[in-house]
């Protein structure tokens, strides 16, 4: 069964009034590197879930997880 | 744009690429029309010889953005900040497409070849511009569609 990285960075970007641009610069990356993850286009590699985990302030596990 | 910030830069120059980057492509793409209606054989005029020239220039310059990400006249960090993970994953995507379609010309060429001669440099001519052509056309789309919902 095809499986999936799943995450609720939208909700929580969203629960601290910021803006895609706003978390992207905290980041370190484009806009467009937020957008892709958010939407489920783009698989990010561990050092980016964990620096937006950072960013958020929530731990990983509870921003990505695995959907089957 | 000097008095914006490494992000907004970097935003700016990275939606400015994805917009660009399909005309490019299309654009380099029927430029070689120009090379399809010159005269046949080795030996061509000073003109054609000049057009094979800006062709094999504008192929290097293309050939090396798509290597390394471009915009080499920008500081470091926002080189680096335009050249993030998904820029980074688009571009080897698109590398893949276009040595997948230059293969696939090869093969063609190789067919053709069967039945009528075929010149190498008209050959490499060929092959190269569609690799190059195929991987810019999806370089643009992919960053276009990494730009869209936002």
């Amino acid at each position: 069964m095809a499986e999936r990285l799943a995450n609720c960075l939208k909700e929580k970007r969203a629960a601290l009034g910021l803006t895609q641009a706003e978390l992207a610069e905290r980041v370190g990356v484009t806009r467009k590197t937020v957008n892709t993850v958010e939407n489920g286009i783009f698989t990010p590699s561990a050092t980016l879930a964990l620096k937006l985990a950072v960013a958020l302030n929530v731990p990983v596990e509870q921003l990505f997880w695995i959907e089957r | 744009m000097g008095d914006r910030s490494v992000f907004e830069r970097a935003d700016f120059l990275s939606r400015r690429r994805a917009r660009i980057l399909p005309f490019l492509g299309v654009i380099y793409i029927a430029q070689q029309a120009s090379y399809l209606t010159m005269a046949p054989g080795p030996a061509h005029r000073t003109v054609d010889q000049l057009k094979i020239s800006a062709w094999l220039v504008l192929s290097a310059i293309l050939l090396a953005a798509l290597a390394t990400n471009g915009f080499w006249l920008q500081p470091r960090e926002v080189r680096s900040m335009i050249d993030d993970e998904v820029a980074r994953s688009n571009r080897s995507d698109a590398m893949r497409f276009g040595f997948v379609f230059a293969m696939l010309t090869c093969i063609a060429v190789y067919l053709i070849t069967m039945f009528e001669p075929v010149a190498g440099r008209d050959a490499v001519h060929v092959v190269m511009s569609d690799g190059l052509g195929a991987a810019l056309l999806r370089w643009g789309w992919l960053e276009r569609a990494a730009h869209r919902n936002g």
